[in-house]
C-alpha cells in the first residue's frame, strides 16, 4: 500500500517535471488553439446575424457569409500549423526520456530480473504514451480552462442567464470527470501490468517456439495465450466502462445547455425576445463551448495511460545510476584477490558464495571447478561489476574493486559468458564489438586465434556471414568460438571465462584450449570450468562447493 | 491494401453480431445528435419568430426532452459496444497468429528478429482496432448522418439537400481517398517503431555481452538513431493527418455556409429550412469530425495487417502431406542415401547417409560441431525435408506422415531447449501435460536436480525466470532433460544431454539412462563417450556420412 502510493507519487513527479520542462514548448500551440476559439466565437456571431436577417430582423447578408467562410480559411490554417507545434514540442522530450531509460536499463539490466519484452516496452511503448500527456492532454487542459471562459463571457455579454447557464456546463464536466475518473486511474494501472504480463509471455513463448512445438503444445500454449488476452480485454473493459462515464456525462451536459437554452429563448423569451440574434448565438455558442472540453476528456485517456506508463518509469529514473571512481589508466598486470567474499541472489536460497577467499598473480590461470550452482559463474559476474558482493573484500592490485563503477571495472576484463550471444549483425561485427578501432587485420587474427576461421571459412561468405539475433545460422560451439575471438581481440591484463569449451567436442576443445592457453599467458586469468581436458591443460585448479573454496591442485593433479 | 484490411475482416467473423451492434448504436447516437440540434434550432426559431413557416414547431421544444436522455446514453453504449467487439476480435486475431507462426515457423525466429515480432503481435494487433473503431464505425455513423439529412432536406428543397449533403458526403469521402498516400507513410511508423523495438531488445538480450564489450554507447547510439528515424515517420503521418482533419472542418463549414447561402438566396420562403439546414450541418460536423483522421487510422491498420500477414504467410519449411499415410505401428527409423543443404547454394550438410535405429536401440552419434548432429534430428523431427533419399519410421515413409504425429512419436531434447517464464512444474508439463507428481519427480530425480528442487523453498512451483534465467546454465539444462525425459515417446533424440553439467552430475546421469529411457529407441547425440553410455552402436558423423567408429 504505502509503496503503490511511493509508486504513485513518484509518477506525480516525473509528469510533473516533464509538464515543467515543456511549458515553454507549449505555449506557441496553444495561443494557436485560442485563436482557434476565438475565430469560432467571431463565426457563431456572424452567422447568428444572418439567421436573424433570414428572419427579419437585421440586414446581414452575403457579405456576412463571406466573411464567415473566410474566418473558417484561417482556422484550418491555425489548426495545421497547431499540429505541427505539439509535434516539435513531444519529439526533443521523447528522444531525451528514452536516451535516459534505455541508459539505465543498460546499467542494472544485469540485476534486472523483468523480462526483456517488458524493459523494451518501457523504452519503446511507455515512452511513447507519455508523448500523448505533453502533447495531447497538457495544451488540452489549458484550452478547456480558457476555452469555456471565453465562450461564457462572449455569451454574458449577450445574456446574462444563457451566460450562467453555460458556465455552469462548463464548471460541471471537471466535476463530473473527477468523480469517474479516481476509479478509472487505478484500473488504467491494473490494465498496464496486463498488457506487459500478455508482452513479456509472448516474447518469451516465441523465443521457445520450437520447444513448444517439438513438445506439440503449441495449441495448448495458443488457448493459454487466448485466456490472457481475455484477461486482458476485462481489465481494459473495467478501465473503459467507468472512463466511458465521464464522456457520456459530457454528452448529457451538453444535450442539458442545448436544451436550457431552446426552453429559455424558445419557450420563456419567445415572440418578444429582446435580442433575436443573441438568442441564435447563445444557441451557437453550444458546440464551441464543448469542442475544447471534448479535446479535454479524449486526451484525459492519454493522462491516464500517462500515470501508468510514469508509474513504471519512475522507479526506474529514480535509480541512481551506479557510481563510482574511474580508472585513470588500465594496468598491465592486475592481482585478483577475493577475502570472505559472500553473495545472496534470493534470501529463500542459500547464498551463492558463502566466505570465499583466494588469490591470482599475474601470468596465473586459476580454473574454478566444482558442481554446477557452486559459485563459479558468480565470482566472475562480481568481477565484471554485474554483481555487487554483500559482504567482504574483493581488490585488484590492493585496490578495493567495488569503488570502481562498474563500467570502468570491465575495461579491466574480456569476458565470455556461458552462453554467448551472438548480435545480429555479420561475425565480423560481432568480434570487432570487443574493440571496434580494431584494424581488420587485428579482428582476422583473433578469428584465427580463437578458431573461428575454421569454420568461417567454409561458409560461402566468411566472415561476413550473416548471424541472426541469439547467434542463429551458427552451432553452439561455433558461438562459442566467436566470443573467445572477442576475447582476444579485446586485449586486457584481465580474462575471464565461464565454461569457453563446454559446447565443443574433444577435438576442437584442444584446439581451443591450445589458444585460451596463449591468450591467458602474461594476464590474470579465472576461468570457471567443468572440463577435465581445460583444468589439465591451464592451471592451478580451486575446487569450490557450496561458495566455498575447497582446496586447490596444480594442473594435471 | 484493401485485401489486407478485407482479410482481417474476414478474421472477424465469428464476432460479427458484436460489431454489428456497435456500429448499430453509433447510427443511433449519430441520429440522436442529429435530433438535437435539429429540435432545438427549430424550437428557438419558431419562439422568437411565432412564424407560420414552422409548422409542428411547437412540438419541438417537447420532443427534445426524450432526445436529451436518449443522446448520452446511445453514446455511453456505443463506446461500450464498439470497444468490447474490439477486443474480442483482437483476441481472435492473436491467437490465429500465433497458431499460424507455430505452423510456418516451428524451427523458431532464426533470421527473424525477436523483438521486431513481438512489437508484430502486440502493437500491429492492437492497431487493427482502428480499421473498426476509427473507420468502419465512424464510417457508417457518417453514411446514416448524410443520408438522413439529405432525406429530411431532400422532402423540402432536393437544393437545399445537396448544397448541405454534398460537402458532407465529401468528407465522408475524404479516408478512402487519402488513405492510400497515407498508408506508406503509415507503414514507416510501423517499421520505425519495429526497428527500434529491435535495436533496444537486441542488446538486452545479450546484456552480457554487452557490457563486457563496454557496447553500451553505441548501444545507446542505435537506440537514438532508430528514435529519430520513429519520429520523422510519425511527423509525416501526422502532417497528412493534419491536413486531412483541415480539410474536413471546412467541408463541414462549407455545408453550414450552403444552408445559409440558400436562405440568403430564397428570401422569406426558405427561412425555415436553412435554419433546420443550418443546425443539420452543425451536428453532423461533429459527427463527421472524426472522419479525416479515419483516412490515417486506416492506412496505419494497412500497413499492420501486411506486416502481420506477411509474418503469417510464410512457406511452412515442410509441406504437411496431402493425405497422410496412416501412423505405423513400429518405430524403427531408417535412413537411406540421404542428401541435404540448409540453402540450395550452402554447403551439403549430408552427402549420402545411411543410418538405422531399430526398436530400442541405443545409438551414440559422436563427431564434431558442425557437422550436422543437430540437422539430422531436424531432419528427423520434420522441421527440414532432405532434397533427396528416404527416412521411414515404422517402415512409413516419413514425407507422408502428418508431422504432429511424428513428433508424438519421436522426442528431443535440442541444444537450445528452453525454460519459459513459468513455474518448474508447468516446464516440466509440457514434456507430459498429465504427468502425476510422483512422475515429475522421478524425472527430475533422473536428470540429477531433483535434491536442488527439493531444496527450494517453493519447490514444484518455483518460477523458473525468462530462459531459466534463476537458474545456473548446469541447473536449467537438467530441468530441461528432465522434460525431455517425461515424454511418452517412443524414440528420444538426446542432442549433448549433458552440456554445461559438471563431471560427476554427467556421469550419474549418463549411468541411470538406460533405465530412464527403457524400452524406447534412443539417439544420443554428444561429441565424446563418457564410457558408461552403453550405447548398442556408436557412429561417427564425417564428409556427411555416419560411419561405425569407436568410443
Amino acid at each position: 500500500m504505502t509503496r503503490a502510493r511511493q509508486g504513485g507519487d513518484a509518477a506525480s513527479a516525473l509528469l510533473q517535471r516533464e509538464a515543467r520542462a515543456a511549458r515553454g514548448r507549449l505555449g506557441l500551440p496553444v495561443g494557436l488553439g485560442l485563436a482557434q476559439i476565438l475565430i469560432g466565437i467571431a463565426q457563431a456571431w456572424l452567422v447568428a446575424g444572418l439567421i436573424a436577417g433570414l428572419l427579419g430582423f437585421g440586414a446581414a447578408g452575403w457579405p456576412a457569409l463571406g466573411a464567415v467562410a473566410a474566418l473558417a480559411l484561417v482556422s484550418a490554417g491555425l489548426g495545421v500549423a497547431q499540429e505541427r507545434a505539439l509535434l516539435a514540442a513531444g519529439e526533443a522530450a521523447k528522444a531525451r526520456l528514452r536516451a535516459d531509460v534505455f541508459h539505465r536499463l543498460l546499467a542494472q539490466a544485469a540485476e534486472d530480473s523483468r523480462s526483456v519484452g517488458e524493459r523494451a516496452a518501457l523504452v519503446v511503448d511507455r515512452i511513447e504514451a507519455l508523448e500523448g500527456f505533453l502533447t495531447r492532454w497538457l495544451p488540452a487542459a489549458a484550452l478547456a480552462i480558457a476555452g469555456p471562459i471565453l465562450v461564457a463571457g462572449a455569451a454574458f455579454a449577450v445574456d446574462a442567464t444563457s451566460g450562467a447557464i453555460l458556465l455552469a456546463a462548463a464548471l460541471l464536466v471537471p466535476v463530473a470527470m473527477a468523480v469517474t475518473g479516481i476509479g478509472a486511474a487505478q484500473a488504467s494501472r491494473r490494465q498496464f501490468a496486463a498488457l506487459d504480463l500478455l508482452s513479456g509471455r509472448f516474447l518469451d513463448r516465441m523465443r521457445g517456439l520450437p520447444t513448444l512445438v517439438l513438445f506439440r503444445r503449441q495449441e495448448a500454449e495458443a488457448e493459454a495465450l487466448g485466456r490472457a488476452a481475455e484477461d486482458l480485454r476485462q481489465r481494459t473493459m473495467r478501465v473503459l466502462r467507468v472512463a466511458f462515464l465521464s464522456s457520456a456525462s459530457m454528452e448529457a451536459l451538453a444535450a442539458g445547455a442545448i436544451a436550457c437554452l431552446a426552453i429559455r429563448h424558445g419557450a420563456v423569451l419567445g415572440q418578444n425576445h429582446p435580442d433575436p440574434a443573441g438568442a441564435i448565438f447563445c444557441l451557437l455558442l453550444v458546440p464551441a463551448l464543448f469542442t475544447p472540453l471534448r479535446a479535454f476528456s479524449q486526451a484525459y485517456h492519454e493522462r491516464l495511460a500517462a500515470r501508468g506508463a510514469a508509474a513504471e518509469l519512475a522507479p526506474l529514473l529514480e535509480n541512481e545510476a551506479p557510481g563510482g571512481l574511474k580508472l585513470e589508466e588500465v594496468p598491465d598486470r592486475v592481482v585478483v584477490s577475493f577475502r570472505d567474499v559472500r553473495l545472496t541472489y534470493d534470501p529463500s536460497r542459500p547464498p551463492a558464495l558463502d566466505g570465499l577467499t583466494f588469490r591470482v598473480l599475474p601470468g596465473e590461470t586459476l580454473v574454478l571447478a566444482g558442481p554446477s550452482g557452486a559459485g563459479k559463474s558468480s565470482i566472475l559476474r562480481l568481477l565484471m561489476g554485474f554483481r555487487r558482493p554483500d559482504a567482504g573484500r574483493i581488490s585488484l592490485n590492493g585496490q578495493d574493486a567495488t569503488l570502481l563503477a562498474p563500467a570502468e571495472l570491465r575495461r579491466l576484463s574480456s569476458y565470455v559468458g556461458q552462453r554467448a550471444h551472438l548480435f545480429r549483425g555479420t561475425i565480423r561485427e560481432n568480434i570487432a564489438l570487443a574493440r571496434p578501432e580494431a584494424t581488420e587485420a587485428e579482428v582476422e587474427a583473433a578469428a584465427t586465434a580463437a578458431r573461428v576461421t575454421d569454420f568461417a571459412k567454409t561458409l560461402p561468405q566468411g566472415l561476413e556471414t550473416q548471424v541472426g539475433e541469439g547467434g542463429f545460422g551458427l552451432s553452439g560451439g561455433q558461438a562459442q568460438r566467436v566470443a573467445i575471438a572477442r576475447a582476444f581481440l579485446r586485449d586486457t591484463p584481465l580474462v575471464l571465462l565461464d565454461e569457453p569449451t563446454a559446447h565443443l567436442d574433444p577435438g576442437t576443445e584442444a584446439d581451443v584450449l591450445d589458444s585460451l592457453r596463449r591468450l591467458c599467458t602474461g594476464r590474470t586469468a579465472l576461468i570457471a570450468s567443468h572440463s577435465r581436458a581445460a583444468q589439465r591443460a591451464l592451471g592451478r585448479v580451486l575446487e569450490i562447493e557450496g561458495g566455498r573454496a575447497l582446496g586447490q591442485r596444480m594442473a594435471g593433479e | 491494401m484493401t485485401a489486407d484490411l478485407l482479410r482481417v475482416l474476414s478474421l472477424w467473423r465469428g464476432r460479427a453480431g458484436w460489431l454489428l451492434a456497435g456500429m448499430a448504436m453509433a447510427c443511433g447516437a449519430v441520429l440522436a445528435g442529429l435530433a438535437l440540434l435539429g429540435l432545438a434550432g427549430r424550437g428557438v426559431a419558431e419562439g422568437v419568430t411565432q412564424a407560420a413557416v414552422f409548422t409542428g414547431g411547437a412540438a419541438a421544444l417537447i420532443w427534445l426532452r426524450p432526445v436529451i436522455i436518449l443522446r448520452p446514453l446511445l453514446r455511453y453504449l456505443e463506446r461500450l459496444v464498439t470497444h468490447a467487439a474490439t477486443f474480442r476480435a483482437l483476441a481472435d486475431t492473436r491467437i490465429w497468429f500465433f497458431r499460424r507462426l507455430a505452423e510456418r515457423l516451428p524451427a523458431g525466429l532464426g533470421f527473424r528478429r525477436a523483438g521486431d515480432l513481438l512489437g508484430r503481435l502486440v502493437s500491429d494487433i492492437d492497431a487493427l482496432d482502428r480499421v473498426y473503431l476509427g473507420a468502419l464505425v465512424p464510417g457508417v455513423a457518417g453514411v446514416a448522418a448524410v443520408l438522413a439529412i439529405a432525406l429530411i432536406l431532400g422532402a423540402i428543397d432536393p437544393a437545399l439537400a445537396a448544397l448541405v449533403a454534398l460537402p458532407l458526403a465529401l468528407a465522408l469521402l475524404l479516408p478512402p481517398l487519402l488513405a492510400p498516400g497515407a498508408a506508406a507513410a503509415g507503414q514507416r511508423v510501423a517499421e520505425s517503431q519495429g526497428a527500434l523495438r529491435a535495436v533496444v531488445v537486441d542488446p538486452l538480450t545479450g546484456i552480457e555481452d554487452t557490457l563486457a564489450a563496454g557496447a553500451e554507447p553505441r548501444a545507446s547510439a542505435r537506440v537514438a538513431r532508430e528514435g529519430v528515424a520513429l519520429a520523422e515517420a510519425q511527423r509525416a503521418l501526422a502532417r497528412r493527418g493534419a491536413w486531412g482533419g483541415a480539410a474536413g472542418a471546412l467541408l463541414g463549414q462549407a455545408a453550414m455556409l450552403g444552408a445559409l447561402g440558400y436562405g440568403l438566396a430564397m428570401g422569406e420562403a426558405g427561412v425555415a429550412a436553412a435554419v433546420l439546414g443550418l443546425f443539420l450541418a452543425t451536428a453532423a460536423g461533429e459527427a463527421l469530425g472524426l472522419m479525416p483522421r479515419a483516412g490515417a487510422a486506416l492506412a496505419a491498420a494497412g500497413a499492420s495487417a501486411r506486416r502481420l500477414f506477411e509474418a503469417a504467410d510464410q512457406a511452412p519449411p515442410v509441406a504437411e502431406p496431402t493425405t497422410p499415410a496412416a501412423m505405423p505401428k513400429g518405430h524403427a527409423i531408417r535412413i537411406r542415401d540421404l542428401q541435404f543443404a540448409w540453402t540450395k547454394d550452402g554447403p551439403p550438410v549430408f552427402e549420402g547417409l545411411d543410418l538405422d535405429v531399430p526398436e530400442g536401440a541405443r545409438i551414440a552419434l559422436l563427431g564434431p560441431s558442425g557437422i550436422g548432429k543437430s540437422t539430422l534430428a531436424s531432419l528427423l523431427l520434420k522441421l527440414a525435408a532432405p532434397q533427396s533419399g528416404s527416412i521411414t519410421l515404422g517402415g512409413a515413409d516419413l514425407a507422408t506422415l502428418p508431422a504432429d504425429a511424428v513428433r508424438a512419436r519421436i522426442a528431443c531434447l535440442t541444444q537450445d531447449a528452453r525454460l519459459f517464464d513459468d513455474s518448474i512444474e508447468a516446464n516440466l508439463r509440457i514434456g507430459r501435460p498429465e504427468a502425476e507428481e510422483g512422475a515429475l519427480w522421478q524425472a527430475l530425480d533422473r536428470a540429477g536436480i531433483g535434491e536442488v528442487v527439493r531444496s527450494l523453498p517453493e519447490g514444484l512451483a518455483t518460477r523458473c525466470g525468462e530462459a531459466g534465467a534463476r537458474f545456473s546454465g548446469g541447473q536449467a539444462r537438467r530441468l530441461v532433460l528432465a522434460r525431455a525425459l517425461l515424454s511418452e515417446a517412443p524414440v528420444l533424440i538426446l542432442d549433448e544431454p549433458a552440456a554445461g553439467l559438471d563431471p560427476e552430475t554427467e556421469r550419474a546421469f549418463l549411468e541411470t539412462l538406460g533405465e530412464a529411457t527403457a524400452g524406447r529407441s534412443v539417439i544420443l547425440i554428444v561429441h565424446r563417450l563418457v564410457g558408461v553410455e552403453r550405447p548398442t552402436r556408436i557412429l561417427r558423423l564425417a564428409a556427411g556420412r555416419a560411419m561405425p567408429a569407436m568410443g
